[in-house]
Order: C-alpha cells, then sequence, then structure tokens
C-alpha cells in the first residue's frame, strides 16, 4: 500500500479587496511572514467593478491588537483613516422615548469587574446614578466629548479603553499599501469569472476575466454581498435572521462640520425612531448619519421625512446632502466553512450595524483562521468544523443581543417597539437568559465561550441602562462585597473627575496626532 | 501667570534687570529640557533623561533635577549650586517669540526678543538691557546669542530624539528610590537610551548616528545617569538636616 504525500496548505486566494480581504490578508501575511518558497504565501484578487460597501464605520477595542498585530502605527491608521477615537455607545429614546432618555454602554469594564460581580450591589443603592454613570469612569469622558488618551500616551494605549470610528473607504486602502510594500501580499485587480472544482468539490482554481488561473490551497471568500465562492459556487444556504431583527434598509448620508474646530464625540449616537434608529459617527472630517429601519414599519419616504427631521433639530439640514439608500439583510451562511473554502466578512453575514458587530467579527474570523491553518489538506475538515462551531456560536449570540436592545424598550409609539418584544420574534436562547437574568446578574459563567464577542459586561451595561430589574437572593449578597462595591464606586467617581480635569478633547488630541504623531512607548 | 512682551528699545529703555538669576519662580521645577549642545557641561552634575512634551508628546532631553513637583535640589538658598545652569534656566526670563505672520509672507517667521514683565525680575540695582542711544547692552547682546543657540538646539534635539525613537533606540525606565528616612519615590515618564537595542543595530544605522553626532549625544545621556545617585545624595543631605556649608557663609 502506498501512502499519499500529506499536501501542505502554503497558498492562500482571498477573493475580495474591502475591509474583510485586507484585514484578513494583513492578519495571515503579519502571523505568517513570507519566506520564500518555504513559507505561506498570500495573494488578494479585488474588482475594480465592485465598489466597498462602506457600511461598519464603528469598531470594537479588539482593532487596536489587530492593528498592532498587523504592524502599521496607530498615528499613520489615525492620519489616513480620518479615524477618531470611539469609547462606546449611547443610546438615545431606546427606554421609552421621552426627554433625557439615553444611557451609555462603555467600553471599560464595571469597576470592580476584574475581582467580583457588583451589579447587585448598585441595584440595591445606586447612588443617585446609573449604571453606567455609577460603574464606570468612562461615562463621564464621553459626556464631555474627551479623548481616551494624551498626547503623551503610547500608541495603541489609553487611559480609558478605545477603539475608533473610521472611513471605511479610506481603510482598505490603507491596509491594501501596508499588505503589498511590507508583508508581501501579492495582489491583482481581476474579476473572477469561473470556479473549477476538483473531484473532491474542494476548489481546484479560479479563473480571471483577464485570463488568469489562479489555484490555491485555502481560498477566503471576502467578496462582500456578492459571496462569489460560499453563495454561488458552493451554495451554502443563508439564514435570514429577520424574525428577531426586524431592520432592513438604511437611509445614509454625509454631514459636514459647521467648522474646523467642531467638538468630535466619543462615542457613537444611536437615536431610536418610530421604526428603528438613527447612528451619527464622528469622524475628523465629517460625521456620518444614518437612519436604519424596518420597511415593514415605515416606507422610505417616511424614513426619510424621520431622518431629515432628525437633522433639522441639531440644524445639520441642507440642500446639498446627498442621501443613499442601502438594503440590509440581516443573516448569515448556514456554514462559513466549507472544504477549502472560508468566507469571511458580509459574505459570511451581516446583522444590522447596532453595536457594531461586522468590523469586529471580520477580526475574529481572520485570527481563528490564523490559529485553525492546518499544515496539510487533511486538517481542512476538521479546522472547518471548529470554525463553524465558533462562528455559530458567535452570530447567534449577537443576535440575542442585539435584540436584547428591543426586547427591553418600554416604548409603545408605534408597531415596530411593540412587535419587537413579541415573545416568537425572541429567540428561545436570549429569552431563558432574560428569565435567569431576573435574580442573577450577569456573569462569565453566563457566556461559557473563551472568546465572546459581547461579554457579560456589555450585557449588564444594556440590562441596567435600559432599566431591567434583577432581585438578586439576599442571602447570595454579602457585606464584604457591599463594601467592596462601595470602594469600587468612589473610585470610579474619583478616576472620573481627574480624567475629566487631565483629558483633551476628542478633537483637540485628534489634531495634535496629525501634527505630531503618537509614540509608540 | 505670564505676560510676554516684545522688547522695544524706547518702551523697555530704563529697564533692569536683577543681577542674580535665577529666581525662585523660574528655579522651581523637579526637571528642565535641555539641548545637545549642553551635554558636555550638563555631564558634570545632571542626570539627563529624555522626558515627553506635555504639548506635543515629542521627546525631548531633560536635566533631572529633583524627586518631587517643584523640588529642585540644584537650587539651594535662593542659589543654584552648579557651575553650570541650564540654558533654559539661565535665560529666563526671556523667550523669543515669532513676528506676526502678516510681514513675512510664507518665509519661516523672524523672532523678537520678549520679557515676561510677571517675573519679578526687574529691579532698581539691577542691569539695563539698553543703552542710552537705544543700543542694546553686552547683558542682551549675551541674551539675544544665547536664545538662538536654544532655538538652533531645540530643533537639534528632536531631529536627535525623533531619530532614536524611529530606531527604537529609546526606551521607558522606571528608578525606585529610597531615602535615609525611609521615604521612597518612584520615577515614571523618563526615558533613556535602550542599551541592548543599541548593541543590536545594524552597521549602517550605527554610522549614520555617528556622523550626525547623535552617537556622542546617547553616550552623554547614559554616562550621566550615574549623576541620579549624586542626586538622591543631595536629597538625603536635606532630610537628614545636614546643609552643605559654603566657604565664607555664616550658618545661624
Amino acid at each position: 500500500m502506498t501512502q499519499a504525500e500529506p499536501r501542505p496548505v502554503r497558498k492562500i486566494l482571498i477573493v475580495g479587496g474591502g475591509t474583510a480581504g485586507w484585514i484578513t490578508a494583513g492578519v495571515l501575511a503579519s502571523r505568517y511572514p513570507r519566506r520564500g518558497e518555504e513559507g505561506i504565501s498570500v495573494t488578494l484578487v479585488e474588482s475594480t467593478q465592485q465598489p466597498p460597501i462602506g457600511v461598519g464605520e464603528g469598531t470594537w477595542p479588539t482593532i487596536r491588537a489587530t492593528l498592532k498585530q498587523i504592524g502599521v502605527t496607530e498615528t499613520d491608521f489615525l492620519r489616513e483613516c480620518d479615524a477618531s477615537f470611539k469609547q462606546g455607545s449611547q443610546f438615545v429614546k431606546w427606554v421609552d422615548g421621552s426627554d433625557g432618555d439615553a444611557y451609555y454602554h462603555p467600553f471599560t469594564l464595571p469597576t470592580g469587574y476584574e475581582e467580583r460581580n457588583l451589579a447587585p450591589y448598585w441595584l440595591e443603592d445606586p447612588r443617585g446614578q446609573s449604571f453606567a454613570a455609577g460603574m464606570c469612569f468612562q461615562t463621564e469622558v464621553c459626556s464631555r466629548a474627551l479623548a481616551p488618551k494624551q498626547i503623551t500616551t503610547p500608541e495603541f494605549t489609553g487611559l480609558a479603553n478605545y477603539a475608533y470610528h473610521l472611513d471605511a473607504g479610506k481603510f482598505g486602502p490603507f491596509l491594501r499599501k501596508h499588505c503589498i510594500d511590507k508583508l508581501g501580499v501579492r495582489h491583482l485587480y481581476d474579476e473572477i469569472v469561473r470556479v473549477e472544482s476538483k473531484d473532491s468539490g474542494d476548489i481546484s482554481h479560479v479563473v480571471t476575466k483577464g485570463g488568469e488561473v489562479l489555484a490555491a490551497d485555502l481560498y477566503i471568500d471576502c467578496s462582500g454581498f456578492s459571496s462569489l465562492l460560499i453563495g454561488k459556487h458552493f451554495g451554502v444556504p443563508f439564514l435570514s435572521k429577520k424574525d428577531a431583527l426586524f431592520i432592513d434598509k438604511a437611509w445614509a448620508v454625509q454631514i459636514p462640520y459647521p467648522t474646523d474646530d467642531a467638538a468630535i464625540a466619543s462615542a457613537t449616537v444611536a437615536t431610536a425612531q418610530s421604526s428603528g434608529w438613527v447612528w451619527d459617527i464622528g469622524l475628523t472630517t465629517r460625521r456620518g448619519v444614518g437612519y436604519v429601519f424596518s420597511s415593514s414599519y415605515q416606507s422610505d419616504e417616511g424614513a426619510l421625512e424621520e431622518l431629515k427631521s432628525y437633522l433639522s433639530v441639531r440644524g445639520d439640514l441642507s440642500r446639498d446632502l446627498s442621501f443613499r439608500k442601502i438594503d440590509i439583510n440581516s443573516g448569515y451562511r448556514q456554514e462559513f466553512w466549507i472544504r477549502n473554502c472560508v468566507a469571511v466578512g458580509l459574505s459570511a453575514g451581516f446583522l444590522e450595524p447596532l453595536e457594531a458587530s461586522a468590523i469586529v467579527m471580520i477580526e475574529l474570523s481572520a485570527k481563528s483562521i490564523a490559529n485553525l491553518l492546518p499544515s496539510c489538506l487533511d486538517g481542512m475538515r476538521q479546522a472547518a468544523r471548529l470554525f463553524n462551531d465558533t462562528f455559530r456560536y458567535r452570530w447567534e449570540r449577537i443576535v440575542d443581543f442585539l435584540k436584547l436592545h428591543y426586547v427591553l424598550s418600554q416604548r409603545t409609539d408605534s408597531r415596530f417597539w411593540i412587535d419587537n418584544r413579541a415573545r416568537e420574534s425572541i429567540p428561545d436562547s436570549l429569552r431563558e437568559c432574560l428569565e435567569y437574568w431576573r435574580d442573577h446578574c450577569p456573569w462569565h459563567e453566563d457566556f461559557p465561550h473563551r472568546e465572546e464577542v459581547f461579554s457579560a459586561a456589555s450585557y449588564q451595561y444594556i440590562l441596567y441602562g435600559m432599566g431591567f430589574q434583577t432581585y438578586p437572593a439576599p442571602w447570595l449578597l454579602s457585606d464584604r462585597d457591599r463594601n467592596l462595591a462601595r470602594e469600587k464606586m468612589n473610585e470610579a467617581a474619583q478616576y472620573a473627575k481627574t480624567l475629566a480635569a487631565g483629558l483633551p478633547g476628542n478633537r483637540d488630541l485628534l489634531s495634535k496626532v496629525r501634527r505630531y504623531g503618537l509614540q509608540k512607548i | 501667570m505670564v505676560n510676554r512682551v516684545v522688547l522695544n528699545n524706547q518702551i523697555h529703555r530704563d529697564v533692569r534687570i536683577a543681577a542674580t538669576r535665577p529666581t525662585r519662580e523660574n528655579a522651581e521645577v523637579n526637571a528642565v529640557s535641555v539641548i545637545p549642545r549642553e551635554f558636555p557641561r550638563l555631564l558634570a552634575h545632571y542626570p539627563i533623561f529624555f522626558t515627553k512634551n506635555m504639548e506635543t508628546g515629542r521627546f525631548e532631553p531633560s536635566a533631572l533635577l529633583g524627586f518631587q513637583p517643584q523640588e529642585n535640589l540644584f537650587f539651594v538658598d535662593g542659589r543654584w549650586d552648579a557651575a553650570y545652569v541650564p540654558l533654559q534656566i539661565q535665560r529666563q526670563p526671556f523667550s523669543l517669540i515669532a513676528r506676526r505672520a502678516e510681514d513675512s509672507e510664507g518665509k519661516p517667521p523672524s523672532l523678537d526678543v520678549a520679557l515676561d514683565l510677571n517675573q519679578t525680575v526687574q529691579s532698581q540695582e539691577g542691569e539695563r538691557l539698553f543703552l542710552e542711544d537705544g543700543q542694546p547692552t553686552k547683558l542682551l547682546q549675551g541674551i539675544t546669542s544665547m536664545l538662538s543657540v536654544l532655538v538652533a538646539g531645540t530643533k537639534e534635539a528632536y531631529a536627535f530624539t525623533g531619530r532614536l525613537a524611529e530606531l527604537s533606540l529609546i526606551e521607558p525606565v522606571q528608578i525606585d528610590i529610597e531615602f535615609v528616612d525611609g521615604s521612597d519615590t518612584k520615577l515614571q515618564g523618563l526615558y533613556w537610551i535602550a542599551a541592548a537595542a543599541l548593541k543590536a543595530l545594524p552597521a549602517a544605522q550605527l554610522a549614520e548616528l555617528r556622523d550626525r553626532e547623535f552617537l556622542e549625544w546617547m553616550y552623554f545621556q547614559m554616562a550621566s545617569v550615574a549623576h541620579v545617585s549624586a542626586l538622591v545624595a543631595r536629597k538625603n543631605r536635606l532630610l537628614s538636616g545636614v546643609t552643605a556649608a559654603r566657604p565664607g557663609e555664616n550658618r545661624k
């Protein structure tokens, strides 16, 4: 009996050059630096026909580690992608729609979180403060539009946890340049016209319009909504999540700043409307604003009127604005990795932009592929199984977490909000958690995976920001933890004061970075 | 508060500057920014580190003068207790400010000598800045040239630290110090030459540093760190109530 020589996995072809394609290329090529014929080679082919979608201008703090891994500097990134610092989200009018109805979901963990679950003690005695304000110093920083760091703070580190708002149209090209110049990623502009299979069902090669035959051991589908490989070629079914997440359309617009020194908000502002919500994201050069809504509850024209009225309240409405319509199809593939092909980004799935899950899922996917990358083709099956299990779990959890924002609302002003609370629209997993959280504050054990997209901290911020009540059994509380909570809340308040006095404005710092740059150390 | 005005030989013709400088208000700092050209003279007394400029985040060489905010262990009984005073201290209360842009049209703005009127430096017995005919005195000439040395030197300093940062030749250092009375302090926000990175530096870059005089300056910095213990000794003398008696001075 002869044994076939194991076929090594060395050549990776990425199809598509948006944010997903270039983050994946950057993560893989930096993780496995090119070593001539011996190492991994990464090739990226992108079409000049497909303009980038440009959604997902918000990120999670994971992006800092990802950028560092890829090897770009924070200074270059901030300057070239018109990026600003994002320290969380602010939800306006989600609870009941009244004036003054607003709460924060900051990126910094609640005070004392490393030691103990102190949420029960805030519930017991909130000391007149919202959960986010009482339990996290960052709320104060956000409400003053301050930066998360000073000009003397080294690159990629902060005094408060942070991510970025970025111009997705500039982010891809920024990473492209770095990947090609510094990481040795091979790049071509061309279009895939044919995908050829082996008998096994694996992709053997793809043929481009320009006549190139590109063969690889692993194909990564970053082709966006067109889903060239995972959808068109393999026909992996798309699981719609419209039953739970009603949003299916958006109006988007870019708003210039009134002056060059106008303040830049430190958080994404999400303001609830009759049939969805408006995102408001401040970059250095402009704001990105858009209304995501459900077409079952609001017409295109009606939604546009609502968006215009949002803008006019702040005096941002003018004649020369151009509004762009976007379709959103919330859901994800039944499988993400099939045979020798794995989907990353919009080809794998997309959920509405609430809580900015798109880019973080790309980062997690790229990292998982880098970790799971089998050395030989034989290992592909197992890698695919593990990847699919993990990512199915992650998408499900994101659906739960996004739905949580709607389920807890007490708004009664439209069917959209009322129907969002209908039992049949709530995933079982979320319903079970909500019942459990009636007498338990969310904690690590409730989320058993190693790298959860949204941790117990995020659930605490949303639940208690939305006014959810948990009634822990008195015998599960202790004086020791009660004292710790008091101490930690005092610390947080003190630190909030220190930072409020010592941090520059978001705009101030970004202008300084433009001028002087940030130090690496 | 600073109240800087551009010197003018009419308005300021009779201004006299106190002969004994620096004054307390200039001297009560625990670090002062220095320029590479004065490293050889600084090396006799001061530990030199790199610190980050609070406004720009850029590295600049600084002489360490004390361990607590406003503690200057070189400023004893109202006098500077070292043979060489860093230029940034010497120049006080004078500075250079850019002339209004309107008459410079794209050219780098020319600089005017300015005086901080809020500093208590004017005095009846002091030295004059201008002669009767409006010409600058020796004192003012000296100050003007010192200020231009500082401007050129600051540019050089940033070229120096900028290149070192690019080459990852600067690293943070934390120094833990215990004083005679048992109190201790952690010096933070200080950076120095990353000796290991310097050793590993490729020959071409080493040659570049040598040719630009940077290498020499780096060794001055490294050697100056030995003065930290002398600085600690100064503090210990204060703490134990022993003041170094100066010759010819009567202590009560």
